[in-house]
This record gives C-alpha cells, sequence and structure tokens, in this order.
C-alpha cells in the first residue's frame, strides 16, 4: 500500500477526531528501499532498473575502493545476518505479544463503558418501573375505603341484631315465666287435692274399706285355688 | 337510608399486588388479611333481622298491653347508622399521596433525562483506538492524573497502581 497524504492542519479548521494512523506502514523492498522508487523508475527502466542501479553502484564504490572492505565489513556482516535472523524468526510473536497489550488495554476500557451504559439503561427502566407503580395508588385508597364502608355497614347491623335479641329475650323471659307459673299452679293444686282426699278418709271409711278388701282377696284367694 | 348504602367498589387485587414493590409487601399482606377478615364479618351477618312474630307472643303473653307497648316501641324505633369518621382523613391522605406522587414521578423524570444525557454522551463516543490520552481524560474524568497534588511520577498513592 503506498502511502497516502493524511490531511492535518492543511486549513484553519482541526480535523478531530484526529483519523487513524494507517495499519501498516509505507510498502518497502527487502527492508531499505521504499517501493516508491521502484515506482519511480518504472517508466524509464522497467522492473530490472532500480536493481541494475543499484548493483552498479556497490561495483562502483568496491572496484574504486571508495567503500574499502576490512575486518570492520565482516563484522558489519555478522552482526547484520544475526539481527536480520532475530527480526525473521522473533518478529511476528513480539509484534503480536506488544500488540495483546495493547488489545487488553482497550477491551478492558469498552467493557467499562458497555457495562456504564447498560447499568444507565437499567436505571431508566426502573425509574419507569417505578412510575408505573406509583399510578398504581388510587388502589391503596379503594381498599381503605371499601374497608371503613365494611366496618360501617357490619356495625349496623350488629346493633339491628342486638335490639332483635334483646326485645325476643325479653319476650320469651315473660312467656317463660307464664308457663313456668302455670306449672307450679297445676303442681300446687294437684298436690293439695291429693292431701284433702287423703284427709277425707274416715277412720270409719278406712275399716270398711280393709274388710272389704279382705273379703276380696278371699274370693281371689278361693277362685286361685280351684284354678290351680 | 341514604347515608348506609355507599357501595363497595371493587377493588382488583391481582393488579393491585403487582403494583406492589418488593419492600412494602408486608404491609400490602396485612392490608389485604384485614380486608377479607371484614368481608367475612360482613358476609356473615344477615342484612336484615328476622321479623318478630307479635302474634304469638299476644296470644301467650298474659300480662295485657305488655306486648302491644313492646310492638309500639320497637316498631318507633330508630337505630343511629354509626357515624363516618373517618372517610375525611383517607380524603387527605389521599390528596396528600397525589401530591407527592406528583412531586417524586418529577424528580424520577429528572433523574432520567439526566441519565439519558449519560447514556447519549456514552453513545457519541470515539472509539478509544482512536482516542488520545487527553480525549480519553475528557471522556473518562476519573483517569486524569492530578499533577498538582502529587507531581511526582506515577501522580497517584502507589496503592491505586
Amino acid at each position: 500500500v503506498l502511502h497516502t497524504t493524511r490531511q492535518l492542519h492543511t486549513t484553519q479548521q482541526s480535523l478531530a477526531p484526529v483519523p487513524p494512523l494507517p495499519e501498516k506502514g509505507g510498502e518497502v523492498r527487502h527492508g531499505l528501499i521504499p517501493e516508491e522508487f521502484f515506482q519511480f523508475l518504472y517508466p524509464k527502466t522497467g522492473v530490472t532498473g532500480p536493481y541494475m542501479l543499484g548493483t552498479g553502484l556497490i561495483l562502483y564504490l568496491l572496484s574504486k575502493e571508495i567503500y574499502v572492505v576490512n575486518h570492520e565489513t565482516v563484522a558489519a556482516a555478522s552482526i547484520l545476518s544475526v539481527i536480520i535472523y532475530g527480526v525473521k524468526k522473533f518478529g511476528p510473536d513480539v509484534a503480536a505479544f506488544a500488540d495483546k497489550l495493547n488489545e487488553d488495554k482497550i477491551a478492558h476500557a469498552t467493557a467499562v463503558k458497555n457495562e456504564a451504559i447498560e447499568s444507565l439503561q437499567k436505571a431508566i427502566e426502573e425509574e419507569k418501573k417505578e412510575q408505573w407503580r406509583v399510578e398504581g395508588r388510587t388502589y391503596l385508597f379503594d381498599a381503605k375505603r371499601n374497608n371503613i364502608t365494611m366496618l360501617l355497614e357490619t356495625n349496623y347491623r350488629e346493633r339491628l341484631m342486638m335490639v332483635y335479641n334483646e326485645v325476643k329475650k325479653r319476650l320469651d323471659y315473660q312467656v317463660a315465666l307464664q308457663n313456668l307459673r302455670r306449672q307450679k299452679e297445676q303442681d300446687h293444686m294437684i298436690d293439695w287435692v291429693e292431701k284433702n282426699v287423703v284427709k277425707s278418709i274416715t277412720p270409719q271409711q278406712q275399716k270398711e274399706s280393709i274388710a272389704k278388701c279382705i273379703l276380696d282377696l278371699k274370693a281371689l284367694s278361693k277362685g286361685a285355688h280351684t284354678a290351680v | 337510608m341514604a347515608g348506609r348504602r355507599a357501595a363497595l367498589k371493587a377493588v382488583d387485587w391481582a393488579a393491585f399486588s403487582e403494583r406492589v414493590p418488593p419492600n412494602q409487601r408486608a404491609m400490602f399482606n396485612a392490608l389485604k388479611t384485614r380486608s377479607d377478615a371484614l368481608t367475612a364479618r360482613l358476609a356473615a351477618l344477615p342484612e336484615k333481622p328476622p321479623a318478630i312474630d307479635w302474634a304469638y307472643y299476644k296470644a301467650n303473653v298474659a300480662k295485657a298491653g305488655m306486648v302491644d307497648e313492646f310492638q309500639k316501641k320497637f316498631s318507633a324505633l330508630k337505630i343511629p347508622e354509626p357515624v363516618d369518621t373517618e372517610s375525611a382523613k383517607i380524603d387527605a391522605q389521599e390528596k396528600e399521596a397525589a401530591k407527592s406522587s406528583a412531586e417524586y414521578i418529577q424528580a424520577s423524570k429528572a433523574r432520567i433525562a439526566q441519565y439519558e444525557q449519560q447514556l447519549q454522551k456514552f453513545k457519541n463516543m470515539i472509539p478509544f483506538e482512536q482516542m488520545t490520552y487527553e480525549d480519553l481524560h475528557e471522556a473518562f474524568p476519573e483517569t486524569k492524573l492530578d499533577k498538582e497534588k502529587y507531581p511526582y511520577w506515577p501522580h497517584k498513592p502507589i496503592a491505586e497502581l
């Protein structure tokens, strides 16, 4: 990907938020030479142009001894090869690790943000629910008024019942009293009549009745004898 | 008998029960049991007491005129209805409740507006990948490091690292 120019503070207005950095840097060949150079030479010299230029330059430097080969060349060569080997082998892992660090931070922040959003939404819902609940207060007062009406009505009816019961009790008492009196009078009279009758049995009459009884008994016993 | 028959309004206990918040359940249950007890008591009493059989008593009670006197007095008797002292209080309570609930709803709406505002702020935030630290401190003021109170790095008490 060629490096596109980023618009930054070209006008008076500042661009906010700052547009994000591109994901990858500009394309580079052999880790050193940017792609734009090859593209620049392509119209004139085609694909092999820059390589020919590079080879020519290096041969010129070596042959004219502008660059002298000495012990430092060997040192440079070994160091560079080790470095390049290390980067090629461990580069991706290190990059992934660094990326992961960043991602963790961002994930943590997004989690916080999402939690905040959720809790706000829940709070809004709760408030709406509470408002709905408040609307139900009429029920409470209806129930209270009903209770009062029922109490009054119950009280009234109880009073009616009480009056009825009292009156009835008194009337029944009178009736019962009368009946009792009657009963007592009857019993007393019966007793009195009996007593008088018993009193009026004179001794003469007693003797006569006893003699009669004895005669009756004798007659009966005679009859019984013959029967047996 | 005009004041007597204040009709009982049907109370929808199911709907009422739904609207009761959990912390007032006990009070609601107490109210319901009381209402039910009252209804039961009311249902147990007959509306009118049975009529007294005056003819029977007249035939049986010997004392002359006693039954007649009783009958006269009984039919002339007017039983006073119990006086309603509490309805006024209930109405006053209801008015007060209406006022306080209106206030509560106002406060609740204000709270909702606040929450909505914060929600909008969160929804309109730029994604974290494009934020600088300055943007982060704007969006979440609690992340800002207090350089006056703690002038030396790490600008916050070590316990909060």
